[in-house]
């Protein structure tokens, strides 16, 4: 696939200028400007954190720029929430489906939602009339469906294609898509694109939002890489995926992977392999083993399968295929509890929702994966609890009111020393961190590597981060993904952007099944 | 950035002392409710000198001894974010079990004890089984159950009251309560109400293993925040199975105690010790700051209730009063641990 035909070029459809956007001292926009021409799908990528969310929250009407404006059809907009910017002909469909669809009632009462939130003649809705509307719409997005079919039975790419349809029947200027494709299969993804490609053909201005490299190459006429607010370069299709994302990682990490420590020549006996794993279903298989006192880095762009496969290693998910082995054992967990009895720890993704429980301190935070060896006949020493926390907070150099203050009055850093010290609590033989460095400090960031880096003598280390940076700065060794399968594996001290952002944005790939 | 080298590991950072207001309202949140329940005996005691002498102390708590059982088995499954509807429903079903078992079948206070509880587990079964297996939500799992088991304690009974002399197919029914069973309604241990002693024994029970045990912590962790009790390696569904047993279990006590309290199987008997016992625990939340379910804040919060009521009684207050009271003492206290907890904090009940 070559990629799309060079862009119309007719005049913008909309217009940023200079849009900057500060949330307290923290800048998440920085002098943004672009524009959208009608009939072009221009694609906005960029690493967590990188400004997307904020940017589509301003052209959303969600959020007012600091300064800066926008402009539709040369008209200046000033937005003072989303209805403005919808009635102004913006539509957003968010990546996550079901906020858009209302469960429970048909698909004709879906796609007719809009029209029973706007005031108007005929106070009673008739089935009839639902359904002409609803058939109007239908047709007029190419999709179908049936329409008296409770929304929820249908699969998660038709519900996108309602919130599309219904989005198109209010007859955009721009349509905002937010990572459509994140939780749809390959060939779902497949008709979502074409569907994509018919909007910009009818003239539609369309800002597509992906992590996926393959939808960015097949379907942008022109794409903007966002790196820490600011939009770094903008390519012309055809774009070259291996440049687009060597743009969202930037350019110091050549001059971070060359001075990368250890350099990756662990020598302890393998302590973990597995053999024949997949991502998900359907997902090409592949292997992987970490010697004791190694650090294993997985990197790949959001959705590659990092998280998919270390919840497989720790008993959250059933492992899809193929077999585990630690210390040369067989290991099959069945849930957390067992992990953790085998010697397997996981810092899970999103701290606070899987890892803290509100108001507790910070030293039943640390107890509580090993209560058992806090307590006697099932009762719970405090000063056993209270040594444990004391050598967490000595270990990593916790900053803050002390082990009896809740976990929230920590800093998201020093939050993080706990449920990563936590575990080095235990016996722990293969230690798992899925992006351990998500809102870190620099500080915090250093202290953890630090301890990861001593601990790593008798511990087995994996590391998974979106952010190949951070994994580079504490890997002995890099396994990248793409798309769920394994891309390639790199020693850390052979890692350059150049190899990193290839495999990142799948060079690998030799078919890709259209 | 500050590099924080090794061996500088920071202790407790001091802590900037905090306005006076804000301290004030601190103290007020830890020992208002305290403060009120005092207060108010003080106040019954002077104005009705009958309130304040250990005879009627001993009456207010065997007046709430029950409840108070009960309240503590809907703590359990309050701490792991469950609730509990069907405790009153066991506790009549339980009733109807024992006076059936004794009555009817003419069989041993001892065996009567044992079908009770037997009864109560096969309510916590049934949640069990909706809640844990089925994964119903909590709250309509356990009305669910409610509805079968107030509608089964009618159908072993056919829908009448079980005492002795009642006639069973034409002739009077062969047993009756015996004499060991009825004192655990109305005897004494050391001149304290058999029903006081276990209340006080369950409530110390249910204090340990909450507050001081790995289970309760366990229990708790759930309760804040189920997503994160798995990962740390946490079973949740055994857990919630066990606080669903735990809850049945006293509500199968209260329901024997109740039984030997009125010596005979009324129909319906247990259905208001529902939300007397919620209400208990719900106060509790509000006792000493504690903001979540504890077993020190609902034996408080039953015996706010009880000397509540005790003492309007003995003020002539009407008796059609009383459930107004109790739930202007539950909506303040809800007010007291939602509303005005120091720096407030978002809490689910289910």
């Amino acid at each position: 696939m070559a990629g799309p035909a060079a862009g119309p070029a007719g005049p913008p459809v909309v217009a940023v200028s200079g849009v900057s956007k500060r949330y307290g001292a923290t800048v998440a926009l920085r002098d943004v400007t672009l524009e959208i021409r009608a009939g072009e799908v221009f694609g906005l990528v960029g690493a967590n954190g990188a400004g997307k969310s904020t940017l589509i929250k301003v052209l959303s009407g969600v959020t007012r720029p600091t300064t800066g404006e926008l402009r539709l059809r040369g008209r200046r907009l000033d937005l003072a929430g989303p209805l403005d910017a919808r009635n102004a002909g913006i539509e957003t469909v968010h990546q996550n489906i079901d906020d858009g669809v209302v469960f429970g009632v048909s698909v004709a009462e879906n796609l007719t939602l809009d029209a029973l939130a706007r005031r108007g003649p005929g106070r009673f809705v008739t089935r009839a009339r639902t359904r002409a509307a609803a058939r109007a719409i239908a047709a007029a997005a190419g999709l179908d469906v049936p329409l008296d079919a409770p929304v929820e039975t249908l699969p998660a790419s038709l519900r996108q294609r309602i919130v599309l349809a219904r989005a198109l029947a209010r007859r955009p200027e721009l349509l905002i898509l937010d990572e459509p494709t994140s939780t749809l299969s390959a060939a779902e993804t497949e008709t979502l694109l074409a569907a994509v490609r018919r909007m910009a053909a009818d003239g539609i201005a369309v800002l597509y939002v992906s992590h996926r490299m393959s939808e960015i190459r097949e379907l942008c006429d022109r794409v903007a890489v966002l790196r820490d607010g600011v939009i770094r370069e903008t390519f012309t299709a055809p774009v070259d995926p291996a440049r687009v994302v060597a743009a969202m990682l930037g350019d110091d990490l050549a001059a971070r992977a060359a001075a990368v420590p250890g350099g990756g020549a662990a020598t302890g006996p393998v302590r973990f392999a597995a053999e024949g794993v997949r991502t998900r279903p359907g997902a090409e298989p592949f292997g992987l083993t970490v010697r004791a006192g190694e650090i294993l880095g997985v990197t790949g762009l959001v959705g590659a399968g990092k998280t998919e496969l270390l919840e497989q290693l720790y008993g959250v998910r059933p492992l899809v295929s193929g077999r585990l082995l630690l210390d040369g054992e067989p290991y099959r967990p069945r849930d957390p509890r067992h992990a953790i009895s085998a010697g397997v720890a996981l810092v899970a993704e999103e701290r606070a929702a899987q890892a803290m429980v509100p108001t507790w301190s910070v030293r039943a935070h640390v107890t509580l994966p090993h209560l058992a060896a806090h307590s006697r006949l099932g009762l719970l020493r405090r000063r056993s609890e209270a040594r444990a926390a004391a050598r967490v907070i000595g270990l990593f150099g916790v900053r803050g009111p002390g082990p009896d203050a809740p976990i929230e009055a920590l800093s998201g850093g020093n939050q993080q020393k706990v449920v990563v010290g936590r575990w080095l609590e235990g016996e722990v033989r293969l230690l798992l961190l899925d992006e351990p460095f998500r809102g870190v400090d620099v500080g915090a960031r250093a202290d953890i590597g630090r301890v990861l880096r001593e601990r790593a003598g008798r511990t087995a280390v994996i590391v998974a981060s979106s952010d190949p940076q951070e994994v580079l700065d504490l890997a002995d060794r890099v396994l990248v993904l793409h798309d769920g399968a394994l891309a390639g594996e790199l020693r850390a001290a052979e890692a350059t952007a150049e190899r990193l952002a290839a495999l990142m944005a799948g060079r690998r790939e030799p078919v890709e099944a259209r | 950035m500050t590099a924080i080298g090794k061996g500088t590991a920071p202790a407790a950072e001091r802590v900037p002392a905090r306005p006076l207001g804000e301290r004030a309202a601190r103290l007020g949140y830890r020992y208002g409710l305290v403060a009120v329940l005092a207060v108010m005996t003080v106040a019954f005691a002077a104005l009705r000198p009958a309130f304040g002498t250990w005879a009627n102390a001993l009456i207010v708590l065997q007046s709430v001894a029950i409840v108070a059982v009960v309240a503590l088995g809907v703590t359990v499954s309050m701490a792991t974010g469950g609730f509990d509807l069907s405790v009153g429903a066991n506790v009549s079903f339980v009733v109807m079990v024992t006076a059936l078992t004794m009555v009817r079948f003419n069989l041993t206070g001892g065996t009567a004890i044992l079908t009770g509880l037997l009864a109560g587990l096969l309510v916590a079964g049934a949640n069990v089984l909706l809640t844990v297996v089925c994964r119903v939500p909590d709250l309509v799992a356990t009305l669910g159950t409610m509805f079968l088991f107030q509608g089964l304690a009618l159908i072993i009974t056919s829908g009448e009251s079980v005492s002795a002399g009642m006639t069973v197919d034409g002739e009077p029914a062969p047993g009756r309560y015996t004499e060991g069973f009825l004192w655990l309604g109305s005897g004494t241990i050391a001149s304290v109400p058999v029903p006081v002693v276990v209340m006080l024994l369950f409530g110390a029970a249910v204090y340990v293993f909450l507050g001081h045990t790995r289970w309760g912590r366990a229990l708790y962790a759930i309760g804040g925040n189920a997503r994160a009790a798995r990962p740390a390696g946490i079973r949740v569904e055994r857990y919630r199975a066990l606080a669903y047993l735990i809850s049945g279990l006293c509500a199968a006590v209260g329901g024997i105690l109740l039984s030997a309290r009125l010596g005979r199987g009324d129909v319906g008997a247990g259905d208001p010790y529902l939300l007397q016992a919620v209400a208990a625990a719900l106060i509790g939340f509000a006792v000493l700051g504690a903001n979540r379910p504890n077993a020190l804040g609902t034996l408080v919060g039953a015996l706010f209730i009880g000397i509540m009521i005790n003492g309007l009684t003995m003020l002539n207050a009407p008796y059609y009063t009383q459930t107004f009271v109790q739930g202007a003492l539950l909506v303040g206290s809800l007010i007291m641990s939602y509303t005005l907890t120091p720096g407030r904090r978002e809490r689910h009940l289910t």
